[in-house]
């Protein structure tokens, strides 16, 4: 996947907000993992889910944690039917392939890693009507849904989710047929984006990356990710974590996730350090992107939870201390279709 | 006589008399990528070659722009303050970035034709 196609990064930023875009994210892991009690039960050592209790066909946020609560990656879960059988399917980051991978093998019976399926995401407000010229899409498909559907006598599966905080969907599809399918899509006004949209839609959308707000060393409480934790996998030690997230939940949070906006005219990059008005260090900028929508550059950071709130926040860029102002994260406001009143 | 030569920092520089007009080719700026804020330097900044002088910054990442000659700033083009995708549209006329007062002009003899650079794009 290039970083952009021949429209550049912020055509095909402003595409996807406002018409669809595609992305190739076939680089991503997929596993089907037959739905056994005793892989139900290894995969819980590490998975802060009740796999027993979630809803079938639902797409499920959640992570792969170490002993101590780090976030070894963040992966989406679900419950499918595929060829009259019930697995978990979890998609994950490519660059934790070898680490999740080696987790599987010691821990999960009669896996399938996928390697003859593509991932395809098509992203923006236009991509259900769309996709439905093509696909035998049901209606009632809100956000985070996830069921398997035909195409080309072959089995689809696809989600309503994605990671730009537009309506979209990611659909996993057989390889010899992806090409087809693709140049399909593409006829309709949809154009292929790149990595770097890809990057600048989550920061606007306030989505975390792995490298960058999550990594082993933070646990999803510390990322501000305590939503996505079923709280009743830590009554016991079932989950390798449990009394390290408990114990972090019930205390004052050492570090706070805030969004960023320069108050004069910069550029935030990650790793730059984040300064009170003494000039000490309280934290650094984990992400950062020029918005095409706010027009001007946005970030994402942690701050020590010690310091204080009210004071003003310095990045430094270069030789130069530029003041920022705290934003509320997401930057913009997400576009998911939900199946409530409201929708 | 108006003169044009280029860096292997892939600037271009125009000589007109002392005063050098200085911007990044249309080759840099394909490779930044979408340009977004350009870091101008301070009207009165004495440098010499090869001194950082001012930043670009591109969706991409951000780049450093160096002084191709010795001499004093006299000029930026404030209009890339609001508009530094101008960069982007038109990199080697609308798009110059600053002029400089040269203070050696042989240095300027020392920079590549247009055909060498060209040739130093191939390699």
């Amino acid at each position: 996947m290039p970083i952009n196609y021949k429209n550049g990064i912020i055509n095909e930023h402003l595409r996807v907000r406002n018409q669809a875009g595609i992305f190739d994210v076939s680089h991503m892991g997929q596993i089907l993992i037959p739905l056994t009690q005793d892989n139900i039960k290894s995969l819980e050592k590490f998975i802060p889910l009740n796999i027993n209790n979630i809803s079938s066909n639902k797409c499920h946020y959640s992570f792969i944690l170490n002993s101590n609560g780090g976030i070894l990656d963040d992966i989406m879960l679900s419950k499918i039917t595929y060829i009259k059988n019930e697995y978990i399917y979890i998609v994950y980051n490519s660059s934790r392939k070898s680490v999740l991978e080696e987790i599987f093998k010691k821990t999960v019976r009669n896996y399938e890693i996928i390697e003859n399926r593509c991932l395809i995401a098509i992203q923006g407000p236009e991509s259900f009507a769309s996709l439905k010229e093509i696909l035998n899409l049901s209606q009632n498909m809100n956000f985070l849904n996830i069921s398997v559907i035909q195409y080309n006598v072959s089995d689809v599966i696809i989600s309503r989710s994605g990671y730009t905080g537009e309506d979209g969907f990611e659909l996993s599809i057989i390889n010899k047929h992806a090409e087809e399918f693709l140049t399909k899509l593409l006829q309709k006004n949809i154009i292929l984006c790149g990595l770097g949209c890809r990057d600048s839609l989550r920061v606007e959308a306030g989505l975390s990356l792995y490298g960058n707000e999550i990594n082993e060393n933070i646990s999803p409480i510390q990322a501000g990710l305590s939503w996505a934790i079923d709280k009743t996998r830590l009554i016991d030690n079932s989950l390798n974590c449990s009394s390290i997230l408990t114990e972090q939940l019930n205390s004052p949070k050492s570090i706070k996730k805030i969004g960023l906006i320069p108050v004069n005219k910069t550029m935030l990059r990650a790793n730059m350090p984040l300064c009170n008005e003494a000039k000490k260090e309280i934290g650094y900028i984990t992400s950062s992107c020029y918005s095409p929508i706010l027009k001007c550059s946005i970030g994402i950071g942690y701050i020590n939870k010690i310091s204080n709130m009210s004071e003003v926040i310095f990045v430094k860029v270069r030789d130069k201390f530029e003041e920022l102002k705290i934003e509320k994260i997401p930057f913009i406001k997400k576009n998911y279709k939900k199946g409530d009143v409201n929708d | 006589m108006i003169e044009k030569k280029y860096t292997e920092d892939h600037e271009w520089v125009q000589m007109d008399g002392d005063m050098a007009t200085v911007g990044i080719t249309n080759h840099a700026q394909e490779s930044l990528g979408d340009i977004v804020f350009i870091d101008l330097p301070t009207v009165g900044k004495v440098v010499k070659a090869k001194d950082e002088l001012c930043v670009i910054e591109s969706v991409k990442a951000a780049s450093d722009i160096y002084s191709p000659i010795d001499g004093e700033v006299s000029e930026v083009n404030e209009k890339l303050s609001d508009e530094a995708a101008l960069v982007n549209q038109d990199a080697e006329n609308e798009g110059w970035i600053f002029k400089i007062k040269v203070s050696n002009t042989d240095q300027f003899q020392d920079l590549m034709s247009l055909e060498q650079y060209l040739a130093f794009l191939e390699n």
